[in-house]
This record gives C-alpha cells, sequence and structure tokens, in this order.
C-alpha cells in the first residue's frame, strides 16, 4: 500500500508541477513578447482592430491633444498648491480657500469636458460600431470612478439617515 | 523427552477426560452475544482497506504505464501552456489600456 500511495502522490506531485510550470513559462514569454512593441496608441489598435489611416488620424488628433491635457494638468497642480497654501494654518475654510476649491472645481470640470470632447474626436475617426464602443469604455473608465465614489457616499449617507 | 510423555497410559487419559467432564463451565458475561457480533464486524474491516490497497494497486500501476504518463503530461503542459498564454495576454491588455488612460485621461486615476 505504502509503495502504490507514494508513486500516486509523486506522480500528483510531478503533475502539478508541469501545469504549474508550463503556466509560468508561456506566461512569462507572452507578456514579454508582446508588451515589447507596446506605445501609448497600442491598445486602441489592438482593442477596436483599427486599419493603419484610422491610426494614423488618432494618432494626430492624440498628438495635438497631450499638450492641451498637460497644460490642464500643469493649471491644476497650480491651483492645488495655491489650496493647500490657503488651507495652511488654517482651522476653518475661510473665503480664499473657497475660492480656490471652487477654481479647482471649475477647472477639472474643463479638464474633463475637454478629455469628452477628445474621446467624441477619436470615436469619430472609428467606423462607427468600435466608435461608439471606445466612447462608451472610455466615458465608462474616466467617469465610472467617480460615479462609484458618489454612488458609495450617497450609500453610505442613505445608511446614516437610517440610524435612529 | 522421555518415553511417558510421547505416549500417556490409557488410566491418565481417562483420569483427565472424566476431570474435563466433571468441570464446570462459568456463565456467559451480560451482552455476550452482542460482543461476538462487535467482534465479527470488526475482523471484516480488514478486508474493505484489503479492497482499497488493491484499488491504489491499479492506480499506481495505471500511473507507471508509459503511455498513460506521456498522455498526462502532455496534456497538462499544453494546458497550462494555455492557461499561461491567455492569462498573459490579459495582463498585457490591461497594462495597454492603463498606459493609454494614463496618458489621455492622468487626473481620472486619481
Amino acid at each position: 500500500m505504502n509503495r502504490s500511495l507514494v508513486i500516486l502522490l509523486g506522480a500528483l506531485v510531478l503533475g502539478a508541477t508541469l501545469l504549474g510550470g508550463s503556466y509560468a513559462v508561456s506566461r512569462h514569454v507572452c507578456e514579454r513578447c508582446m508588451a515589447k512593441s507596446v506605445s501609448d496608441l497600442d491598445w486602441l489598435q489592438q482593442e477596436f482592430h483599427l486599419s493603419d489611416a484610422e491610426m494614423a488620424r488618432i494618432q494626430k488628433l492624440h498628438e495635438g491633444y497631450l499638450p492641451k491635457c498637460a497644460e490642464m494638468c500643469a493649471k491644476i497642480a497650480a491651483k492645488k498648491t495655491e489650496l493647500e497654501a490657503a488651507l495652511n494654518g488654517s482651522t476653518n475654510v475661510n473665503a480664499v480657500a473657497q475660492q480656490k476649491l471652487a477654481e479647482l472645481a471649475a477647472l477639472r470640470a474643463q479638464c474633463q469636458a475637454q478629455m469628452l470632447q477628445h474621446f467624441t474626436e477619436v470615436s469619430q475617426t472609428m467606423p462607427p460600431e468600435p466608435g461608439r464602443r471606445y466612447l462608451a469604455e472610455m466615458q465608462r473608465l474616466t467617469l465610472g470612478l467617480h460615479e462609484q465614489t458618489e454612488a458609495s457616499m450617497s450609500g453610505s449617507m442613505d445608511h446614516e439617515h437610517h440610524q435612529p | 523427552m522421555n518415553q511417558e510423555n510421547i505416549n500417556p497410559d490409557p488410566e491418565d487419559t481417562k483420569l483427565g477426560t472424566l476431570l474435563r467432564a466433571s468441570r464446570v463451565g462459568p456463565a456467559l458475561p451480560p451482552r455476550f452475544q452482542e460482543g461476538v457480533w462487535r467482534r465479527i464486524e470488526e475482523a471484516e474491516e480488514p478486508i474493505q482497506s484489503t479492497d482499497s490497497i488493491a484499488w491504489l494497486d491499479k492506480l499506481a500501476a495505471l500511473v507507471l504505464h508509459p503511455r498513460f504518463a506521456l498522455t498526462t503530461a502532455t496534456v497538462l503542459i499544453v494546458a497550462g501552456a494555455l492557461l499561461g498564454v491567455r492569462e498573459g495576454s490579459q495582463m498585457v491588455k490591461q497594462d495597454a489600456q492603463a498606459r493609454y488612460l494614463a496618458a489621455v485621461a492622468p487626473h481620472s486615476l486619481h
């Protein structure tokens, strides 16, 4: 009995090693091979099966959008610094801090609108079906995070209201 | 050994028979029958484990069979490789998506 049991346990260990080993090796090789030529826009071509001409138009839009995005990021970062300075040492939210918060929110809204405008332009460059799918996916990815946060916050607020 | 032990006296044999017949056997202990059945059931258990030994032996013999071992090893390697490629391509796709998102919507990530 002992001998048979040892053989079976050994076979089980060997089988698990073969399965795990081939899984790890193939995953590693796959990741290395596929990640070789990845640029920012490769995902679009792979996911939405775009032609070279479509990719060239998107590349142009992308290059035009990036400086505007960077400029908006710089403005938001500067406004955040101003807000931190206004809040620094203060024990309450003073008028200046409130003003900075409003300006920061306005900048973020402007940034979001610009981003959505870019997504719309890119989606219009694609064939109709992939374009719709791209726009929906980008809205889900960029606006969904805020919606999730807001939904969780409102959920916790409701929960608090129900408490006696 | 002496001759007396090999061929006992017939008188002694008769005496021994008489003595055994005159001896009164002790009364059976309480729940004797139940105890007997329990012992019989316990005695049957090793038969079951013998069956499982035979089953293990057969399985071990099958595992050691070259054709079976080779086929199983091939199936496991191919299955592992397919799973790895699937998982790897999924990871690369997620990374590429995150890279694109970080380029076009850096503030959405924070």
